[in-house]
């Protein structure tokens, strides 16, 4: 037990020690008080061990002094009773003894003395003696405080500390571990009692944990949850450090163990409360858009659709407004009620870096959302098209039909539904959003109580969008449109040997690209008119490039994947070739491999339709989808192109270059020509080429261009070999080991 | 050294004079006498008076228990006397005294009771030759 008085200051401890001296002979009493108030010390008389045991009971000394043989209680039956009073286990007892007299120095000892001294009339050896007690004394009464204040800081911290001897069976504990961990004070449990606590699953790892961590000598830190006897659960973290003898021998852990039940539920509660509605109860904004752009990126990966339903209650503003605030929460409760009842609604909460293990199921995304006070939204993550959305919108609008019975009145409410649905209406929770508001304020500004599908159409302000409609129907026929080339090279022979090309809008001399327009023009169906425009062209320069250089050039043009489905697509190619006076060869279309995939059934006749009249075909983005190698085999495809974001990180992740390999690999075996996008630098060129990629597109070589500029980068860059990487290209020798190029033999009159 | 019973003692008159002209007293050491003055140097404390007046009344008060204790053969009761006696004679300077009472004790101790009764009238006969020089130092200090 600890000594409750205040440990001295420093300045305290000039103060005069205080010697309680029991001896039963006034004579040493006399003479020994007067040596030791000589030397500094306040003394109090007992002429007996009984008087001395009173004294104690009203004052405590700093040390005792007991001579050991007394009449009555003696010097250690009066130790022994001091002892036994637990506010003085600690009073440091010197017992004054006789000379040659060994047996009773370990009496003394065995009664709880401190020391002994054996009397004589060394009165400095007497004070020094005492003064070392009394430092002892006191730096045990700092250790015990701090000890004490150690323990209390644990205990306030739910921790507790345990060291692990080697050898020994199970960790020993300290009374607060103890208590973290549930087992009772004093218990000493066996290391199988103590893994019990834990589930099958967790003592596995932790098994595993310790075995690793001591083979290794390593840190120990882990977190685990145990159930306590009583069925409670507590969330427990374990921090160990190693320790070692000289030689660097492990002897052992010593660590803490900490309960963390109450910061965690802390901390649930917190993200609770920054991802649901205090209302409602329902998710909140936040935890809605990181469910949508979670069910963004599963639907990404597994090719089907998202569906966003925004719920605007009608006329909400007037039901508060007239009942007051408590009937406007009473019904927004009653209304996330309903809304709850038509999705699989699910309360878990979703954060990015939280929760480890698998993700979530897709469906546990589903949810009815509170915006703002009159705004749900419903998530679906999964849906196989619009129809699906419409039926549980068309749900929800019936149930707010029902009357709703707030504040002791029957209220009548309808809601405006809008819905967006990926990829269809945005590719990110933003426009998704946006556009599921859009299409709601088209129900709202229609008559409200019902529900719309978004359309660019409505998008608002609706005069934006139909003046920009109605600009690119005049842009044909003002000859708005051009369009840009980029060449592919065939870096072997440092020769163009076709071109990829890219349509802009010069919209009033500012050019405007194809992703600002194109969306547009297919909701439109302007992007049929836009099709034919770009196929014309297209054949047209393949024209010009012939009558120039004498070569056929082939020109890749991309089409939208919708008019692959269109069956007059071969006559249109057709009509535009022979309109030229070139071969359908001159035309390569390309298709983005998503795009394909998607629609494949659909596009499949069209593909071969094509590839008869002689038409190539050129899969775009290789490497994105998810491209079945089965189809792979059997389209009539003639060209890959590996997607640019795998040339970009050529040099920097080894996962690129892998891909790469294998496609190139893949291109040998189908026979498939290879060309890689995005080349922007030396280096990605060589390695391209080592990987026997010899045709390539990008930056290093040319930009996307006018056909004009083309021209004159051909004779006075790409002719006179004036290139860094025509010398770089020169200077591999590399085998010619690609597929040849069979469509356009290199031309040349731009050979070198 | 010759043991009490062999020799009884006479005490040495010569050591009334000392050699500095303070007073030396027979039977008490000088030097122990002086460790105990410097304990009291100014007498402020009368420390040497109460001293022989505590040894004075445990006397008193010891030597008829050791004398009844002899008689009922108590050896603890010997054994309690003598070991006080043996410290506090020494406190005073009575070192004959005290050895003699220390042999006592540790005869009594190791439970040699042949020759106890002469050891216990050694240690009489020197506290009555202490007595007088007792009664001297109080008058003196």
């Amino acid at each position: 037990m600890i000594d409750s008085r205040p440990l001295p200051a420093d300045d305290e401890l000039a103060l005069p020690p205080e010697v309680l001296l029991v001896d039963d002979d006034e004579v040493n009493l006399l003479v020994i008080t007067a040596a030791l108030r000589e030397r500094g010390f306040s003394v109090s008389q007992a002429m007996s061990g009984e008087e001395a045991l009173r004294r104690l009971a009203r004052a405590v000394p700093d040390v005792l002094v007991l001579d050991a043989l007394m009449p009555g209680l003696d010097g250690f039956e009066t130790c022994r009773a001091v002892r036994r009073r637990t506010g003085l286990r600690a009073l440091p007892v010197l017992m004054l003894t006789g000379l040659d007299d060994d047996a009773s120095i370990s009496r003394a000892y065995e009664a709880g003395a401190t020391d002994f001294f054996v009397k004589s009339n060394q009165w400095n050896l007497l004070a020094g003696r005492l003064r070392y007690l009394l430092r002892a004394s006191r730096t045990r009464l700092e250790l015990e405080r701090s000890k004490a204040k150690l323990a209390r800081a644990q205990d306030l911290a739910r921790m507790g500390s345990f060291e692990w001897k080697s050898g020994s069976a199970a960790p020993r504990f300290s009374a607060e571990a103890l208590r973290v961990l549930g087992f009772p004070l004093h218990a000493a449990p066996s290391l199988s009692r103590m893994l019990r606590v834990l589930s099958a699953k967790d003592r596995a790892d932790l098994i595993a944990l310790l075995r690793d961590a001591v083979e290794h000598a390593a840190t120990l830190t882990t977190d685990l949850v145990l159930t306590q006897r009583s069925g409670r659960k507590r969330s427990v973290h374990i921090e160990a450090e190693p320790e070692f003898a000289e030689g660097g021998r492990l002897v052992g852990y010593t660590g803490i163990v900490q309960d963390l039940t109450d910061r965690r539920v802390a901390e649930d509660k917190i993200r609770h409360l920054d991802n649901f509605d205090a209302l409602t109860g329902l998710p909140n904004r936040r935890q809605l858009i990181q469910r949508i752009e979670r069910a963004i990126d599963t639907a990404r990966q597994a090719q089907h659709q998202v569906a966003l339903l925004l719920i605007d209650l009608d006329r909400f503003k007037i039901i508060n407004d007239r009942l007051g605030h408590s009937a406007g929460d009473e019904l927004l409760l009653e209304v996330s009620r309903r809304l709850k009842t038509c999705v699989r609604h699910s309360d878990q909460v979703l954060e990015p870096g939280i929760g480890s293990g698998e993700p979530p199921p897709v469906q546990s995304l589903e949810a009815v959302a509170r915006l703002t006070g009159d705004e749900f939204m419903a998530l679906l993550p999964v849906v196989v098209d619009a129809s699906e959305a419409q039926a549980v919108a068309a749900r929800i609008l019936d149930l707010m039909r029902k009357p709703i019975t707030v504040g002791g009145q029957e209220c009548f409410m309808t809601a405006s539904i809008g819905i967006a649905l990926y990829p269809r209406d945005g590719t990110s929770a933003a426009d998704l959003m946006k556009n599921a508001d859009v299409a709601m304020h088209a129900v709202k500004s229609a008559g409200r109580d019902d529900v719309s599908l978004y359309s660019p159409a409505q998008a608002g302000p609706g005069r934006e969008s139909l003046e920009l409609e109605s600009a690119l129907h005049k842009a044909i026929e003002r000859n708005e449109l051009v369009l840009h080339f980029q060449p592919k090279i065939d870096v072997r022979t440092a020769r163009m040997v076709g071109a990829e090309a890219l349509m802009r809008w010069n919209r009033g001399g500012e050019l405007i690209s194809p992703t600002a327009f194109i969306p547009l023009a297919e909701e439109s169906g302007l992007i049929v008119p836009l099709s034919a425009w770009v196929v014309r062209e297209a054949a047209r320069q393949a024209r010009a490039w012939q009558d120039r250089f004498g070569v056929g050039l082939s020109i890749a043009v991309n089409l939208p994947t919708r008019i692959f489905e269109r069956a007059d697509l071969v006559e249109l190619i057709q009509s535009a070739v022979t309109a030229c006076g070139v071969a359908p060869a001159a035309i390569e279309l390309e298709i983005t491999e998503t795009g394909l995939m998607k629609e494949l059934h659909n596009v499949i006749p069209t593909l071969h339709r094509l590839n008869q009249i002689g038409v190539q075909i050129s899969i775009d983005d290789f490497g994105t989808g998810y491209s079945s190698l089965a189809y792979l085999t059997t389209l009539p495809i003639s060209e890959l192109k590996i997607d640019r974001s795998f040339i970009r990180d050529l040099d920097t992740t080894p996962q690129s270059l892998a891909v790469v390999t294998a496609i190139m690999a893949l291109a040998r075996s189908l026979n498939l020509r290879v060309v890689a996008e995005g080349v922007e630098n030396l280096r990605q060129m060589q390695v391209l080429r080592r990987l026997g990629c010899s045709v390539m597109q990008g930056f290093l070589f040319s930009g996307a261009k006018p056909a004009r500029e083309i021209d004159s980068w051909l004779t006075q860059v790409v002719l006179p070999r004036k290139a860094a990487w025509i010398e770089a290209a020169a200077g591999a020798d590399n085998p010619a080991d690609d597929v040849p190029h069979a469509a356009v033999s290199a031309p040349g009159a731009l050979a070198a | 050294m010759p043991t009490p019973i062999d020799s009884p003692l006479a005490p040495d008159r010569s050591a009334l004079l000392s050699a500095s002209g303070v007073h030396a007293i027979a039977c008490l050491d000088a030097a122990a006498l002086s460790g105990l003055r410097e304990l009291d140097p100014q007498g402020r404390n009368g420390l040497i008076g109460r001293v022989v007046k505590g040894f004075q009344d445990s006397l008193a008060r010891l030597v008829p228990q050791l004398r009844s204790a002899m008689q009922a053969n108590d050896n603890d009761a010997i054994r309690y006397v003598s070991h006080t006696l043996k410290s506090s004679s020494a406190s005073i300077g009575a070192l004959r005294l005290s050895s003699l009472c220390a042999e006592l004790e540790a005869a009594v101790r190791a439970g040699r009771t042949e020759g106890l009764q002469q050891r216990v009238d050694a240690v009489c006969a020197e506290i009555e030759s202490v007595k007088p020089a007792l009664d001297q130092l109080a008058l003196t200090s």
